[in-house]
C-alpha cells in the first residue's frame, strides 16, 4: 500500500473513531427535530385533567382558596398565583403548575421534565451551548475529512472509480429531485 | 394581578415609608454609587424608566418597526419628567435582550421600571416568558424553553411593573378598521380576513379577540362576513390555515379582504405564509385584497403605549419602595 494511502486509511479510522460519539448525538438529535411539529422533542410534559367541586367566581380566589386547590393535585405549598384572564387562574409550584377555569372548574395540572438523551443532544445540535458552534464547525471539517478519506481508502472494482462513483451519482438523486420539485413547486 | 406574601404584605405601606417617599419627592437627584460603580438613589428618592418589550424576531424590518414606536414616544412619555428614560427590549432573537436593558436601568440607578409588553392578547409569553425572565414568576415550562433559547433571566434591583397588553383598549379594532377600510370597495360584496399569531393555551381568548375586531369592522363599514385563521406556530406556519380562513369567507361574498392581526412586519409571516396562502386561491387576483401591512406605525398605539406607561410610572412613583410591580 502506498504511502499517502495508509496515512489516509489511518485518517478515516482515527478521526471515525473520533467524531463517533457526536455524530450519534447529532444523528439522534436530527431524527428527533425533523418531527418537531409531531412531538416535543426537548420535554416530558405531562398534563392530567382536574376538576374542582365547583365552579369559582373570581372574587372567591384568595390564599386560602389557591392553598386548598393544591390538595387536588397532591401540592402542599405554591409560590405565586396569577390570573391570565378575569376567569382564569394558574398557581404556579415546583415544577409544575395548576391552570383553572373558574367559570366551568376545569383545568389542567402540568408537570414539565426534560426527554432523556434527547434534550441534551438538542442542546448541541441547537447551539444551545455558548460558543458551541465553534465545535460544531470544527465536527462538519472533521465529517467532511471522514467523507473524502473514506473514498479514498480502496482501489479497483470496489474503488470509487469501480462501483464507487455510481453509487455516488445514486446518492446525487434525492437532493436533485428534491430541489427541482421546489423550483417547479 | 400578582397575588404573593410579598406583594399582600406591601399593599398596606407604613407610615414611615409614606415619608420616605414624600421626603424622597423633594429630592433632586443625589445619588451614591456602589462598589461596583453602579449608581442607586437614595432612599426614598424615584428613579423610574419605562421598558418596551416585544417578542422580537429575525427580521429587521420587523426590529425596525418597534424602535419606531420607541422613538415615537420616548419624547411624550419623557416630557413630565416623570420618566428619566424609555428603552426597547427584544424578547427573543437579538440584542438588546429584556436582562441586558434591565442591567442598564440598574447600572444607571433606576428604582422603577415600568415594562410596556408590546402583545397583543394573552399568550404564555406575555403571561409567563416575561415575569419569568425579569424573576416575578417561575413558570417550569418558561425556565426550560429560556435555558433552550439561551434567553438570559435577570431579577432587577429596580422594581418591575408590568402594564396590561394591547388588548386592553380598543385600539386594536380602530387600527383593523383603517386598514379594511383601506382596502374596501364594495363593503356587501366583501368579507374581512383576519390572520393573526395565535395561541394554544389561549386559544379561546385569541378567538374572542379577533371576532371582537371583526364584529366592529362588520358594524363600521357593513363587510358582511368575517373570519380569521393563524399563521404562527399554532398553525405550524403553514399557509394552508390562511387559505382556509379566506376560502371560508369567499363561500359567502365576492371579495375577501386579508388583514394581518401582526404588531410589525415580519417578511416570513406577510410574504411568505399569509402571501402564500393566498396564492393557493386559484383567482386571487380578482378575489382577494391584501396588503402585507401590520398593526404598527400608528399614531394610536403610540398614544396608548405613552398612556399606560405614564399611568404605571405614576403608580410606581406613589408606591413604596421594593416588592414586584403589580399588572
Amino acid at each position: 500500500m502506498a504511502g499517502w494511502r495508509k496515512l489516509n486509511a489511518a485518517l478515516h479510522r482515527d478521526l471515525g473513531y473520533l467524531c463517533t460519539a457526536l455524530v450519534m448525538a447529532y444523528c439522534l438529535s436530527g431524527l428527533a427535530l425533523n418531527h418537531i411539529d409531531d412531538w416535543n422533542p426537548d420535554f416530558i410534559i405531562t398534563r392530567v385533567p382536574v376538576r374542582l367541586d365547583r365552579a369559582y367566581s373570581p372574587a372567591e380566589i384568595n390564599d386560602e382558596v389557591v392553598a386548598g386547590f393544591g390538595a387536588l393535585v397532591g401540592e402542599s405549598r405554591y409560590k405565586v398565583y396569577d390570573a391570565p384572564t378575569e376567569n382564569q387562574v394558574k398557581i404556579y409550584y415546583d415544577n409544575a403548575t395548576l391552570h383553572l377555569r373558574l367559570a366551568d372548574g376545569e383545568g389542567v395540572y402540568e408537570r414539565v421534565s426534560r426527554r432523556p438523551i434527547f434534550y441534551h443532544s438538542n442542546i448541541l445540535h441547537r447551539n444551545s451551548v455558548a460558543g458551541w458552534k465553534w465545535v460544531s464547525d470544527v465536527l462538519a471539517i472533521l465529517l467532511i475529512l471522514i467523507n473524502v478519506t473514506g473514498l479514498l481508502i480502496l482501489r479497483g472494482k470496489y474503488g470509487i472509480s469501480g462501483r464507487g462513483k455510481w453509487l455516488i451519482a445514486a446518492g446525487m438523486v434525492p437532493p436533485m429531485v428534491a430541489i427541482l420539485l421546489h423550483e417547479l413547486g | 394581578m400578582y397575588r404573593t406574601a410579598q406583594h399582600i404584605r406591601l399593599r398596606s405601606p407604613g407610615i414611615v415609608s409614606m415619608i420616605l417617599i414624600a421626603l424622597g419627592a423633594l429630592g433632586s437627584g443625589a445619588c451614591r454609587q456602589d462598589a461596583q460603580g453602579s449608581v442607586e438613589p437614595l432612599a426614598g428618592q424615584k428613579k423610574i424608566g419605562v421598558l418596551l418589550v416585544n417578542h422580537g424576531s429575525r427580521s429587521s424590518t420587523w426590529r425596525e418597526s418597534l424602535l419606531d414606536l420607541e422613538k415615537s414616544v420616548t419624547e411624550r412619555v419623557r416630557a413630565g419628567g416623570l420618566v428619566k428614560e424609555v428603552k426597547t427590549a427584544f424578547m427573543e432573537y437579538t440584542e438588546p435582550s429584556i436582562a441586558t436593558r434591565l442591567k442598564e436601568f440598574d447600572a444607571a440607578g433606576f428604582t422603577d421600571v415600568v415594562i410596556v409588553p408590546v402583545f397583543l392578547t394573552v399568550s404564555p409569553h406575555s403571561f409567563d416568558d416575561i415575569p419569568t425572565i425579569i424573576g416575578q414568576k417561575e413558570d417550569p415550562r418558561s425556565l426550560e424553553l429560556l435555558k433552550v433559547e439561551k434567553i438570559e433571566r435577570y431579577t432587577p434591583r429596580a422594581r418591575a411593573w408590568i402594564t396590561p397588553l394591547l388588548d386592553f383598549t380598543d385600539v386594536l379594532q380602530q387600527n383593523v378598521l383603517r386598514r379594511a377600510r383601506a382596502l374596501s370597495t364594495n363593503p356587501a360584496e366583501e368579507g374581512l380576513v383576519l390572520i393573526a399569531y395565535g395561541d394554544h393555551t389561549y386559544s379561546d381568548q385569541w378567538s374572542a379577540l379577533l371576532n371582537r375586531v371583526g364584529e366592529y369592522v362588520k358594524e363600521q363599514t357593513g363587510i358582511a362576513e368575517h373570519s380569521h385563521g393563524w399563521c404562527g406556530h399554532v398553525a405550524r406556519y403553514d399557509p394552508q390555515v390562511t387559505t382556509d380562513a379566506i376560502e371560508r369567507v369567499l363561500a359567502k361574498r365576492q371579495t375577501a379582504l386579508v388583514v394581518p392581526v401582526l404588531v410589525a412586519r415580519d417578511e416570513m409571516f406577510q410574504v411568505k405564509i399569509i402571501g402564500d396562502g393566498i396564492a393557493r386561491i386559484s383567482n386571487h387576483r380578482e378575489r382577494v385584497r391584501y396588503k402585507p401591512d401590520a398593526i404598527l406605525p400608528d399614531p394610536n398605539i403610540e398614544d396608548w403605549v405613552t398612556r399606560i406607561a405614564l399611568e404605571y410610572a405614576e403608580r410606581a412613583a406613589k408606591a413604596v419602595p421594593g416588592g414586584n410591580g403589580a399588572s
